[in-house]
């Protein structure tokens, strides 16, 4: 038990103990604040000559941009969120685009521009897929096209690997962009078209996405689903232009995934 | 695929639902857009300037049969089907049925394949005329197509009837003037 004063200078004694704990606070913060900003222009500065020293090859090496996106992911740094939302927010303070800045705008540009050319690719191949295409389908044709500029000149460039791809439609987000990543199965795909999918319909596109394609029967005995309802889900792809017809089946028809289309030779000589 | 001769199909040509008129809107359209590239680009491979419908589509000795008719996946593209995409392609003045510009009528069973429309052959005419310092000459239609002054040229061995029609829009530009008969259509080029 202590003893307390009583008389008016007790006042004072009080006074003075928390004015100097006061003081003491504001020199330890003061402290601790100017450690951690050196800490942070030390990382700053670190990081700003990684990126300028490495950014062409973060450009062109695709298995070393997958190490520095993992790296930054690794050390809280989500350099494309901070710099998309700098680009969208307009004006949040330097706190938003600290780490474009950083970044000497490399990589969050290599994935604005591999963006742009996903929505070319999803645009342009909206009619026959309804929106929703593969990823590894995305990057296969984007890897075309970059080969085939190459061929005119370009030698800049590497490899796209599907982890880019994801992270460019990551990059279209804060524009309130319809795109989006959807699981289909174990795949993910990119959906261009503001539509959710019901449960029966993710069903139906993975098996479709395995097999190339179902018919109502097929569905019936691998789902144990009633006719009405395969004919239900069926019909809302179709409707949706996410499967394709064909008549030619012989007997039943047969709806198609149109990313078999796209696909190599082994997609196709079944049915019939 | 013997009869492709060296003809790169896409993979759309294997893909059997692309032999079944889609029922979606936009997927028939984007079908429809697949096939009248394809049908362009097969035709212009073989030199195909018309098309029989019936023929391509029923006899194997056709030379387009084997764009309509995949036997590998056992696919075949219906004769109402091609119209139809014979129609969608006309929209864009890449086909035309033939004699509908002569009063008969057309949308009978042939139909022309502008790979390259007329007035694309009257550009390609006219830069072999000026090329060679044919200006002032005159020449036969049989000269142009077959002769050996124009062996090599673009338009060597073309469709007599579609070179005739390339050279109606020459002359409506006052570029060229036909003369003769029927028989042995003669033109003078400006």
């Amino acid at each position: 038990m202590s003893r307390k004063g009583v008389g008016l200078a007790a006042f004072d004694r009080s006074r003075l103990t928390s004015a100097s704990y006061a003081n003491h606070g504001t020199a330890l913060r003061t402290t601790n604040a100017q450690a951690l900003e050196t800490q942070l222009s030390v990382f700053r500065s670190l990081l700003q000559q990684f990126s300028q020293q490495h950014g062409k090859e973060i450009r062109s090496n695709p298995s070393f941009r997958a190490q520095f996106a993992r790296m930054c992911t690794a050390i809280g740094v989500d350099f494309l969120a901070a710099s998309a939302s700098h680009e969208g927010g307009g004006g949040k303070g330097g706190d938003s685009s600290i780490w474009g800045q950083l970044l000497g705008r490399t990589v969050n540009d290599f994935y604005f521009e591999l963006a742009v050319k996903v929505v070319e690719v999803c645009s342009k191949t909206r009619g026959e897929n309804g929106g929703l295409i593969d990823v590894r389908k995305v990057r296969e044709l984007l890897q075309l096209r970059q080969e085939n500029q190459m061929g005119t000149g370009q030698k800049e460039g590497g490899g796209l690997t599907e982890d880019d791809v994801l992270r460019a439609v990551g990059t279209l987000k804060p524009l309130g962009s319809a795109y989006s990543i959807v699981k289909v199965g174990s795949k993910p795909y990119i959906r261009s078209v503001p539509k959710e999918l019901n449960t029966d319909q993710s069903a139906v596109l993975e098996a479709a996405q395995v097999l190339g394609y179902v018919s109502v029967s097929m569905l019936m005995v691998n789902l144990k689903w009633a006719r009405a309802r395969a004919k239900t889900a069926v019909e809302d792809l179709v409707g949706e232009g996410m499967l394709w017809v064909d008549k030619q089946a012989g007997g039943e028809w047969d709806y198609w995934n149109p990313g078999f289309m796209m696909e190599g030779q082994e997609g196709v000589g079944f049915g019939g | 695929m013997a009869t492709s001769e060296g003809f790169q199909f896409p993979k759309e040509h294997s893909f059997p639902p692309f032999y079944t008129p889609q029922i979606n809107l936009s997927t028939r359209h984007a079908q429809l857009t697949k096939w009248s590239s394809l049908i362009l680009s097969y035709c212009r491979h073989h030199s195909i300037y018309r098309l029989s419908l019936s023929d391509a589509t029923n006899s194997p000795s056709s030379p387009a049969y084997p764009l309509f008719n995949n036997e590998a996946i056992n696919r075949r593209l219906s004769p109402s089907y091609v119209k139809e995409i014979v129609n969608f392609m006309k929209k864009d003045g890449r086909a035309e049925w033939y004699g509908s510009d002569k009063n008969e009528g057309g949308g009978g069973d042939v139909v022309w394949i502008y790979w390259r429309t007329p007035e694309e052959w009257a550009g390609v005419v006219e830069g072999w005329v000026e090329e060679t310092g044919n200006k002032g000459q005159v020449m036969t239609v049989y000269e142009l197509t077959e002769g050996e002054t124009t062996r090599g040229s673009e338009f060597w061995g073309l469709d007599q009837e579609l070179l005739i029609k390339a050279i109606q829009v020459l002359a409506k530009k006052g570029r060229a003037q036909t003369m003769g008969g029927e028989e042995n259509l003669g033109v003078k080029f400006f």
